[in-house]
C-alpha cells in the first residue's frame, strides 16, 4: 500500500503531537479490559474483536471477491483461496481448501487435492466442479489457463499454454474459491453485491451490515474445527487514523494496521501489543534511465545514477523524513532477511546508510566528469544536474527530496527538488516523460523475486518514453537489459532452485551496476493490537502472517488464530 | 404580491443556471469516469475482460452523445431522481448514499447552527443593551472562540472529553457495538444518537456563537442611538417593550439576513466536524467525491448544497418581507 495521503497523516502527526503535549500534564488511567484467568481450555466467550481495516464511512455493502469496491473481511474471512503463503517469512504454504499439489514435468500441468469434508456456509458441499468454476469464470479469465479439468472427485487439473512456475502464487495463493451454485445465476459478475448472506467456505460469515460499520462471526461449520476460536469480528468505519488512535487509547478498537509517528503514545500502558514489520514494497527513486527509449538527462548516464547512489545519506533521510520508521533496502530489490537466500554471493545484502561522498566523486571523475567553476561535475558540456518530483503533500517525500539536495551537493551533483500533482505524477510514471520521481516499486507478496524481475526490469515489460505503459508493466526505468530479459525467461521455465537462483544472480549483477531504480528503503507497517483480551497475535519470533489489517488474506488468518484471553 | 412573484421566478432561474454549471463542471474537468474507474481496477491488480468491458460500459453508459443530448437525459434523470452511480461506493446510486447522509447533517448541524444564532442574536443583543457595563466582558471571550480554528477546537474536544475523560463517544452517530445492526427505532437508539451528538453540537455552537454575539451588540448599540428609541422613551415606554420590539427587533434584521445563507451551508459546512467525529454526514460524502474524482457523487453532493442554499435564502427572503415592511414595499 503506498502512502495515499501523505499529508493527511502529517496533518495528523501534527496535530496530535500537539494535542498530546496539552494532555501530557496529566497522569495515565488505568486501561480498560479485566485480568487474564489462566486455564488450559480454550476460553469460549470474549468480547467482539473491533478492527479498522481502512473502511471509510459510509460503508457500503459490497463481499463479492470480484468486485473492485470489496469490503475487507471477503477475502480470507468469507472466501478463501486453496493455500495460505505467508507474506512475512519463507516457508511452505499451508494448505486451506486445497491439500497438495503437484506440478507436471515441463511446468505445464498442474494436479490439485482438494479438502473433502469442506461446505459452503448454506450447508452444501464444496466440490472440484466449484474448483474448477473459480479458475475459469469470466471475471477470472486467467489468459495463460489452456483448461481445469476435473481428475477426480478430489483432485482438480489445471493445464497451461505454457510453463507456469511462476504464476503459482497466483494459482494457488490467490485465486478465491466462489461457490458455483450462487455465482453461476448471476449475470454479471463484477457488479454483483454478494450483499445479502455471501455463501463462502472461510472461517467467518456476515452477520450484520450498516453504512458505519459490519460484523462477522464465526463459521460454525468451518472445515478447520481448531480454528476460529473468537466468535465476533466488527469491522469499523473510520475516518481518519485520529480518530482510529483515539478509539485505542479508549479502549474501543482492538487490531489496526496504521501510522502512528510514535508508536509508545499507543503502547504506554501495556494494553496495546505492537509489531513493526517492513513492507514489500521498496521506497525507491525511479529514473528514467534509458536513453535509447527516449529519456533525457543527466540521469541517462549510469555513473550519474551510481554517484547519486553513494552519496545519499539514507540514514538522515530516514530519521529526518520517515521518523525513523523504514529501514534500508536491498540494492537487489529483494526483501531484506525474508529473501535473503535469493541474493548472489558478493553482492550486498542492504545499501549503506551513511553517504560516501569520496567514492562518489570517484566514479563521477572515472567516467570522465570533471568539476565545473559551480562546483557541479560535468562532461561534454553536460552537467551532472536533474530534476527529483515528488507528489504534493506526501510529506515524508517532499522532505526526503529537500534532503537529497544538500546531500548530493557535496558530491557536485546538482539535484533540483520539484513537487507534482498526484495526477501528474501517474500520468508522467506511465509514460516516461521526468527524471527522477520518489515512488515505490511493488515488491513481491513472496518470497521469491520472480515478479519484481519481470515486472520492472525486463524489455517486455516497458515502452518507448511517450507511450504510456499498460497497467501491468512497471518497467517505470524503462531499462533494458538482454542479459535481464533472457535470465528472467530462464528462471520462468524451471522449478529448480538452483537454477533459479543462478538467473536470478545475473540479473542482481546487472541491476546493481545500473541501478535503473535507486533503491532507499522499506517502509515499515505498523500493528497495533489488544493483548489484554486476545491471545494468539504474530509476534517478531514467530511471524505466522504479515499481520496488516488491511493485508485480506493475512489479516483473515491472524483473527482466525486468536483466542480469548 | 408582486414582491412574492418576483422572488420565486428570480429563484427559479437561478436554481436553472445552478443545474445546468453543475452539469457543466465535471466536463469541463479533465478525465472522465469511466476511464478512472478502469484505472483504478487494474492499480488493484484486476484485468479488463471483454465481459467486464459491458457491464462498465452498462454502468457508466458510452459517452459518445451529443453534449445536448447528455444535457436533456441528465434532466431527465434528475426530474427521475436519478442522480447516477457512485465509483468510490460502487455500485451504490448516489440518492442513496445522499439520502442516508443527509439527515444527519440536517438535524445536528441545522440544529447546532439554530441554537447558536438564538443563543448569539439573545445574548449580543442583552450585551449591546447594558453596554459598557460588566456584559460587555463577554465580547473579548467571544472574540477568542471565534478566532480559534474549529479543526483544532474540535481535535482538543474529543482528545481531553472523549479520550481523557470518557464522557462522550469518539466516533459515530451512535454506538456501533451496541447497534451492529444499524439504526433503528427505538428509544435506546434515540438515545445514543442524542449522546452522540452532543459534543460535535456543543463544539459548532462554541465555534458560531461569538460571530453572532459580535455583529447583534454592534447593530444594538446603533439600533439604540436611532431617534425612533430616543422617541420610544420619551414617550415612556416600558424598558422591556423597548428592548424587545423597537431596540432588538430593528437589530437582528442584518443577522437574519445573514442567518438564511449560514442555514444554507450547513450541508457544506459540516465537514471537517464529519471528519474529525467520523459523523456519518454529508460533508464526508463530498470530500471522498472530490478526493477519488467520483464525479457522479461530487454532482450529487453539490446539487443537494446548491438546493439547500436557494430553498434556506428563499424562506429566509419570505420571512424577510413580513417582519420588514420596506423589503416588500421597494421592489
Amino acid at each position: 500500500m503506498l502512502t495515499k495521503s501523505g499529508w493527511k497523516r502529517a496533518a495528523v502527526a501534527a496535530l496530535m503531537a500537539g494535542v498530546l503535549g496539552l494532555s501530557a500534564c496529566s497522569g495515565s488511567d488505568s486501561p480498560a479490559g479485566g485480568g487474564s484467568s489462566a486455564g488450559t481450555e480454550v476460553k469460549t466467550e470474549g468480547p467482539v474483536l473491533a478492527v479498522f481495516a481502512g473502511s471509510q464511512t459510509p460503508i457500503v455493502a459490497n463481499f463479492n471477491p470480484y468486485s473492485p469496491t470489496l469490503l475487507p473481511g471477503t477475502l480470507g474471512s468469507i472466501y478463501e483461496p486453496l493455500f495460505f503463503y505467508n507474506k512475512a517469512d519463507v516457508g511452505d504454504p499451508i494448505p486451506l481448501l486445497g491439500t497438495e499439489y503437484e506440478w507436471s514435468e515441463d511446468g505445464t500441468s498442474l494436479k490439485i487435492g482438494i479438502r473433502e469434508g469442506a461446505k459452503w456456509n448454506d450447508g452444501t458441499d464444496l466440490t472440484v466442479d466449484d474448483v474448477i468454476y473459480s479458475f475459469t469464470n469470466e471475471a477470472v479469465s486467467m489468459d495463460y489457463l489452456a483448461e481445469a479439468v476435473k481428475a477426480d472427485d478430489t483432485t482438480v487439473e489445471l493445464k497451461f499454454k505454457e510453463p507456469s512456475y511462476t504464476n503459482e502464487y497466483a494459482i494457488l495463493g490467490s485465486t478465491y474459491i466462489v461457490p458455483k451454485h450462487v455465482f453461476e445465476k448471476e449475470a454479471d459478475l463484477v457488479t454483483f453485491t454478494n450483499a445479502e448472506a455471501p455463501v463462502g467456505t472461510g472461517p467467518f460469515k456476515l452477520s450484520t451490515v450498516t453504512d458505519a460499520s459490519y460484523n462477522v462471526v464465526k463459521n460454525d461449520s468451518y472445515w478447520d474445527a481448531e480454528r476460529p476460536t473468537i466468535n465476533e469480528v466488527q469491522y469499523l468505519g473510520i475516518d481518519g487514523n485520529s480518530s482510529a488512535e483515539s478509539l485505542f487509547k479508549a479502549g474501543q478498537l482492538d487490531y489496526s494496521t496504521m501510522f502512528v509517528p510514535d508508536p509508545t503514545t499507543l503502547t504506554a500502558d501495556g494494553h496495546l501489543g505492537y509489531l513493526r514489520l517492513s513492507s514489500p514494497n521498496p521506497l525507491t527513486i525511479l529514473t528514467c534511465s534509458n536513453a535509447e527509449l527516449g529519456c533525457e538527462g543527466a540521469q541517462t548516464d549510469k555513473a550519474v545514477r551510481q554517484a547519486f547512489s553513494k552519496v545519499l545519506n539514507r540514514d538522515e533521510i530516514n530519521e529526518k523524513a520517515y521518523y525513523g520508521h523504514a529501514s534500508l533496502a536491498a540494492p537487489t530489490f529483494t526483501l531484506p532477511e525474508r529473501d535473503e537466500q535469493w541474493i548472489k554471493d558478493g553482492l550486498p545484502q542492504l545499501v549503506d546508510g551513511g553517504a560516501d561522498v569520496e567514492e562518489a566523486k570517484k566514479i563521477l571523475e572515472d567516467a570522465g566528469y570533471t568539476l565545473g567553476g559551480d562546483g557541479i561535475y560535468a562532461k561534454d558540456g553536460q552537467r551532472a544536474s536533474f530534476t527529483v518530483n515528488s507528489v504534493e503533500g506526501w510529506s515524508d517525500a517532499n522532505a526526503a527530496a529537500e534532503l537529497m539536495v544538500s546531500q548530493a551537493k557535496a558530491a557536485g551533483i546538482e539535484v533540483k527538488s520539484e513537487t507534482v500533482t498526484l495526477d501528474q505524477y501517474t500520468e508522467d510514471r506511465q509514460v516516461g516523460d521526468y527524471e527522477m520521481i520518489i515512488s515505490a516499486l511493488f515488491g513481491t507478496p513472496i518470497s521469491d523475486p520472480y515478479t519484481i524481475y519481470r515486472n520492472s526490469f525486463t524489455t517486455d515489460y516497458t515502452t518507448p518514453v511517450g507511450t504510456p505503459l499498460d497497467a501491468r508493466q512497471t518497467n517505470f526505468a524503462r531499462y533494458s537489459n538482454p542479459v535481464v530479459d533472457e535470465a528472467v525467461h530462464t528462471a520462468a521455465q524451471t522449478n529448480d532452485e538452483a537454477v533459479k537462483k543462478e538467473a536470478y544472480g545475473k540479473i542482481q549483477e546487472a541491476i546493481v551496476e545500473d541501478v535503473p531504480y535507486i533503491p532507499l528503503f522499506h517502509g515499515g507497517s505498523q500493528t497495533f493490537y489488544n493483548q489484554d483480551d486476545f491471545d494468539g497475535w504474530p509476534t517478531e519470533d514467530n511471524k505466522y502472517a504479515f499481520p496488516a489489517s488491511w493485508d485480506a488474506l493475512q489479516a483473515a488468518y491472524v483473527m482466525s488464530q486468536l483466542t480469548y484471553k | 404580491m408582486k414582491y412574492y412573484l418576483r422572488r420565486i421566478v428570480f429563484y427559479l432561474i437561478t436554481l436553472w443556471a445552478a443545474i445546468s454549471l453543475n452539469f457543466m463542471l465535471p466536463r469541463l474537468m479533465p478525465g472522465d469516469a469511466r476511464a478512472i474507474f478502469i484505472d483504478k481496477l487494474m492499480r488493484r491488480g484486476g484485468e479488463i475482460t471483454p465481459a467486464m468491458e459491458n457491464s462498465i460500459d452498462l454502468v457508466f453508459g458510452t459517452a459518445d452523445s451529443s453534449l445536448w443530448e447528455q444535457y436533456l437525459r441528465y434532466w431527465g434523470n434528475l426530474l427521475r431522481g436519478d442522480l447516477g452511480i457512485s465509483i468510490t461506493k460502487f455500485p451504490a446510486p448516489v440518492t442513496e448514499l445522499i439520502a442516508a447522509a443527509l439527515p444527519w447533517t440536517l438535524i445536528l448541524v441545522g440544529t447546532a447552527t439554530v441554537i447558536s444564532f438564538i443563543l448569539g442574536v439573545a445574548l449580543g443583543a442583552l450585551a449591546g443593551w447594558k453596554r459598557g457595563t460588566a456584559a460587555d466582558a463577554i465580547i473579548p471571550g467571544m472574540t477568542l472562540l471565534q478566532s480559534v480554528p474549529y479543526f483544532w477546537l474540535a481535535l482538543i474536544f474529543v482528545a481531553y472529553f472523549a479520550v481523557q475523560f470518557r464522557l462522550f463517544p469518539i466516533i459515530g452517530g451512535y454506538s456501533l457495538r451496541d447497534f451492529p445492526a444499524g439504526p433503528e427505532w427505538s428509544w435506546a437508539f434515540a438515545q445514543s444518537a442524542l449522546y452522540h451528538a452532543v459534543l460535535p453540537a456543543i463544539t459548532i455552537i462554541i465555534a458560531s456563537v461569538g460571530g453572532w454575539v459580535l455583529g447583534m451588540r454592534n447593530m444594538m448599540v446603533s439600533t439604540l442611538s436611532e431617534d425612533y428609541v430616543v422617541t420610544a422613551e420619551a414617550k415612556g415606554l416600558t424598558r422591556g417593550r423597548i428592548f424587545t420590539w423597537y431596540a432588538a427587533r430593528n437589530a437582528a434584521l442584518p443577522s437574519m439576513a445573514a442567518f438564511g445563507i449560514t442555514l444554507g451551508f450547513v450541508v457544506a459546512g459540516s465537514i471537517v466536524m464529519e471528519q474529525v467525529f467520523t459523523y456519518p454526514g454529508i460533508g464526508k460524502l463530498m470530500i471522498n467525491a472530490v478526493q477519488d474524482k467520483d464525479y457522479a457523487l461530487m454532482q450529487g453532493v453539490f446539487l443537494v448544497i446548491t438546493v439547500t442554499v436557494l430553498a434556506a435564502n428563499f424562506v429566509m427572503d419570505l420571512i424577510y418581507g413580513l417582519i420588514d415592511p420596506r423589503a416588500r414595499n421597494n421592489v
